[in-house]
């Protein structure tokens, strides 16, 4: 029900169509027959009236559950959601039956903190009821106990208590996949399937956790007679690791953004590169969609796309920024970069996945780049990336000769040099992610070019002949 | 590196003295048991081995898998939290009273946490034997209050809690356990209070805010599971430590996203080096003297950590020039060029867009004294700190001798008042001493 948090909220924009109208409509309606059959079947307790003691019952869940869904459902940083409101509504289940549980759910979403649309509020009223009420279902039909105080043992406990609510859970999380995957594909279009399926992979593993906090709740609640006070005791870990997943979240931004940030600081040094490393970085994002890294691959590549030229910095100005035509040893100490990049970034603990493509990152498939001399496959994946986006970038940014290369004549230039230079395969993964994304080359100003002058673009794919050349010449004897 | 090994050497005394202390602890107990042993039996034991097997399997396992904070004490949070419902337990399933006193409690801890120890040993990682001592004096805190202290009429909070609600005994099970664990840090302020030489108050304050959501987290698992034994029995141990085991996890992340965090700092405070800016260890001398004048001037963790990446970058401003400052020593620069070259720096570091404060602290770095003084201007003391610091280190050099020691201090005396801090500079004499000495 939380996970209607962003989704359910961010999309119907304008006044809802009819179609959208009806669905919440429908769900509404679902809701309430649910509640009602509830109501007839399993009343809240045999005299059909609230005893004080429910009724505190009741209480007590529906502000925790308010309180819960107040504080939630900012992503805390690394694909975990953190939901409080579920193990609420789950405990509701085993604690209140099917009605109470409804009534739980309605309540949660009915007072919320944050500006909400009015639709979207219905909806989700009327959501987490349903679910709510369906979850209690599922628990009675399952032989989940009504009375959870009568003592049993572990055996017991399990079989009527945690077995069902396991069920219950599950079938929550289903409900609530589902009834949002219908709004979803009326507002955005997404195939109903592919919502399920994506929902049920990101938060499925969190709903089993729900399930076992839910369990001790309930197990905490009755037969350990600790009663309301239960919620401080079992919810104040899960608010600490909810803190520091906050603060994790916050410190892993802001590492990425100090690096980035030094970095272009630095880049000032070769006036060429001003924006480089951060367009690279996005190209290689793009080029990772197209060839399906995994998400570590996909950071480490970021990172390397970042620091790939850092080695730079150790390279005299005067090297960098000479428009003369450069010397056998001034093209030597260019292609030391790659090395000594790696040098300065090896202390950091994350990048150690980054290094190999800082380094190779200027090899050809022929064997005649730097410095390694690697040819093909040897090259590591990522570094051939790197030096598809390096070429990439080079041709469509402004040189004191010409004018940036468009896209199209940028892709033509990178084919030609397929398979002596770039890799193949990683091309076409370029073209494919540039299908998607708008390149615009980039126009250096006027100002800054004249400063530049004619100094030497070691990332222009004619350099790399250049020093292949020179390097070829250097082992011939 | 430099620091490491100067705190394992300096730190070895008080080492020595935690582990004296927490095996007096372990020993007393085992002494108590024995003794009682020989009197008859009021209750049987045989049925509580269960539980005290799984506490103890528990507590090692906690231990093998501790979460280590960068510059903070390295904590256990299950072994901890175990210990705690161990110390606080009132009953098995099987109807069995668990009326066992505190020694045992003590006893099984510190061979549990012992043996959990036993892969550092093999691995050879550092062991901090004062983390382990007072964890050991906050568990037996809390084992006494609620198995011995007589609360009313002779009677413990164990004898009395039979005719309690049990939410007022989860309340006092949670307020024996704060104590315990507020007594721990206390402890831990202490030592760390005496090793980084800073005042007791503020290294208390430092401790217990940083601890404050763990010691919430562990003082109401510890409840948790005391209180879920009744009716689950021993499976109790393992499934009410479920949520803290979420709490670890995100602690362990956190910690050590936080460490990486720190080595970029470091790794960039290099740049300038490797660019020819500036004297190679530059950045990271200046660093390490700042932290320690921070921490002997009694600033606060939070601050000593920006005056830290403060220091670290203090001479990233140096990269906007196209010819390097021979030797990079910005004290011999023209105080204009100081001054554009501080701003620049400040400038790039404002654009990560999280490191305000330390941009402040860069801005003014190199600011006299005199405008405190004559204007009442507001300079931040971490850039006081960096200016002594960096003069010192600029005149003094990489590797100074006696006569270069005193020649940069005279140099700064010259200055003092006008140019520099005079409490700063005193604390920079204090934390030169202590490095000699």
């Amino acid at each position: 029900m939380n996970d209607t948090g962003p989704k359910g909220r961010s999309q119907a924009v304008g006044v809802p169509s009819i179609a959208v109208s009806a669905y919440i409509a429908a769900v509404l309606l679902l809701a309430v027959g649910l509640a009602v059959l509830a109501w007839r079947t399993y009343p809240l307790n045999s005299s059909g009236s609230l005893s004080n003691n429910d009724s505190v019952t009741l209480v007590v869940l529906a502000v925790l559950g308010v309180l819960g869904s107040a504080s939630q459902e900012r992503n805390v940083g690394g694909h975990i959601t953190f939901s409080f409101a579920s193990i609420i509504l789950l405990a509701a289940v085993a604690l209140t039956g099917p009605l109470g549980a409804a009534a739980v759910g309605a309540m949660t979403c009915l007072v919320v903190f944050d500006k909400q649309r009015v639709e979207v509020r219905v909806f989700n009223i009327g959501m987490a009821s349903a679910i709510g009420a369906a979850g209690g279902f599922v628990y009675l039909i399952a032989g989940g106990a009504t009375e959870v105080s009568a003592v049993g043992g572990l055996g017991y406990l399990m079989l009527h208590v945690g077995l069902p609510l396991l069920l219950a859970d599950v079938s929550i999380c289903l409900f609530n996949a589902v009834i949002l995957s219908g709004i979803v594909r009326l507002t955005k279009g997404t195939p109903m399937r592919r919502f399920i399926l994506g929902m049920l992979e990101t938060s499925g593993p969190a709903y089993i956790g729900y399930g076992l906090i839910g369990f001790l709740f309930v197990i905490l609640w009755v037969p350990a007679g600790v009663g309301p006070a239960s919620a401080v005791l079992i919810l104040a870990p899960l608010f600490v690791a909810r803190w520091a997943f906050v603060q994790y979240g916050d410190e892993q931004r802001a590492r990425e953004r100090t690096l980035s940030a030094l970095v272009a600081a630095v880049e000032t040094k070769d006036l060429y590169t001003r924006g480089h490393s951060e367009r690279v970085a996005s190209l290689c994002d793009l080029m990772a969609g197209s060839l399906t890294l995994s998400h570590q691959e996909t950071e480490a590549l970021r990172f390397a796309g970042i620091l790939h030229d850092i080695g730079k910095l150790a390279i005299p100005t005067r090297v960098l920024r000479k428009a003369d035509r450069l010397s056998d040893t001034d093209l030597d100490r260019i292609a030391t970069h790659a090395a000594r990049g790696v040098e300065m970034v090896r202390d950091i603990e994350f990048l150690a996945d980054s290094t190999e493509a800082i380094l190779h990152h200027h090899e050809r498939m022929d064997g005649l780049g730097y410095p390694g001399g690697l040819r093909g496959e040897q090259t590591p994946l990522l570094a051939r990336i790197i030096a598809v986006a390096d070429a990439f970038d080079s041709l469509t940014t402004s040189r004191f000769h010409r004018e940036p290369h468009t896209v199209q004549e940028a892709l033509a230039e990178l084919h030609k040099r397929a398979g002596t230079q770039l890799d193949p395969s990683i091309v076409a993964a370029l073209e494919r992610g540039l299908v998607r994304h708008d390149w615009e080359p980039t126009r250096l100003e006027p100002a800054l070019m004249v400063t530049a002058g004619r100094a030497f673009d070691h990332d222009d794919p004619a350099a790399s002949d250049l020093i292949a050349g020179h390097a070829g010449t250097e082992q011939a004897p | 590196m430099r620091t490491r090994v100067r705190n394992r050497v300096r730190a070895a005394p008080l080492e020595m003295v935690s582990g004296v202390f927490a095996l007096i602890l372990a020993l007393g107990a085992v002494a108590v048991i024995r003794w009682r042993l020989q009197e008859p039996q009021t209750f049987p034991v045989r049925p509580l081995l269960p539980m005290i097997w799984v506490f103890f399997v528990v507590i090692v396992v906690g231990e093998v898998f501790r979460v280590r904070q960068p510059d903070s004490r390295h904590t256990a949070p299950l072994a901890t939290a175990a210990a705690l419902a161990f110390a606080m337990t009132v009953a098995c399933p099987n109807g069995t009273p668990a009326i066992y006193r505190a020694p045992l409690v003590v006893a099984v801890t510190s061979v549990a946490m012992l043996v959990g120890l036993a892969p550092s040993l093999v691995r050879r990682r550092p062991i901090r034997l004062t983390d382990l001592a007072s964890s050991l004096f906050g568990i037996t805190v809390a084992a006494v209050l609620f198995r011995e202290v007589p609360v009313s009429h002779g009677r413990s909070v164990l004898d009395l809690q039979g005719s309690w609600p049990v939410d007022l005994l989860a309340l006092v099970m949670v307020l024996i356990s704060e104590f315990a664990l507020t007594i721990e840090v206390l402890l831990l302020a202490t030592v760390r209070a005496a090793r980084s030489h800073a005042p007791f108050s503020r290294t208390f304050q430092d401790e217990y805010m940083a601890a404050f959501g763990l010691t919430a987290a562990l003082s109401t698992t510890g409840a948790l599971v005391a209180l879920g034994e009744r009716p689950l029995g021993v499976s109790a141990i393992p499934l009410f430590l479920f949520p803290l085991g979420l709490t670890q996890f995100a602690v362990r992340r956190r910690s050590a996203i936080r460490r990486t965090y720190r080595q970029t700092i470091r790794a960039l405070s290099r740049l300038t080096e490797f660019g020819g800016y500036t004297e190679p260890g530059h950045a990271s001398r200046v660093a390490e003297l700042s932290l320690a004048m921070g921490r002997h001037l009694g600033m606060s963790e939070r601050d000593v950590l920006d005056l830290e990446y403060a220091a670290l970058l203090h001479d990233i401003g140096q990269v906007s020039l196209t010819v390097p400052i021979p030797g990079g020593a910005t004290v011999l620069a023209a105080p204009a060029d100081q001054r554009r070259i501080a701003h620049d720096g400040a400038e790039i570091v404002r654009q990560t867009g999280v490191l305000d404060k330390v941009a402040v602290i860069l801005e003014a770095q190199t600011t006299s004294y005199r405008q405190v003084r004559e204007l009442g201007e507001d300079l931040p003391l971490a850039s006081r700190i960096i200016k002594v610091c960096n003069a010192y280190d600029d005149m003094a050099g990489s590797h100074p001798n006696a006569a270069r020691r005193s020649a940069a201090m005279e140099r700064i005396n010259l200055g003092l008042g006008y140019e520099y801090d005079p409490r700063v500079v005193d604390a920079l004499v204090r934390v030169l001493e202590r490095g000699k000495g």
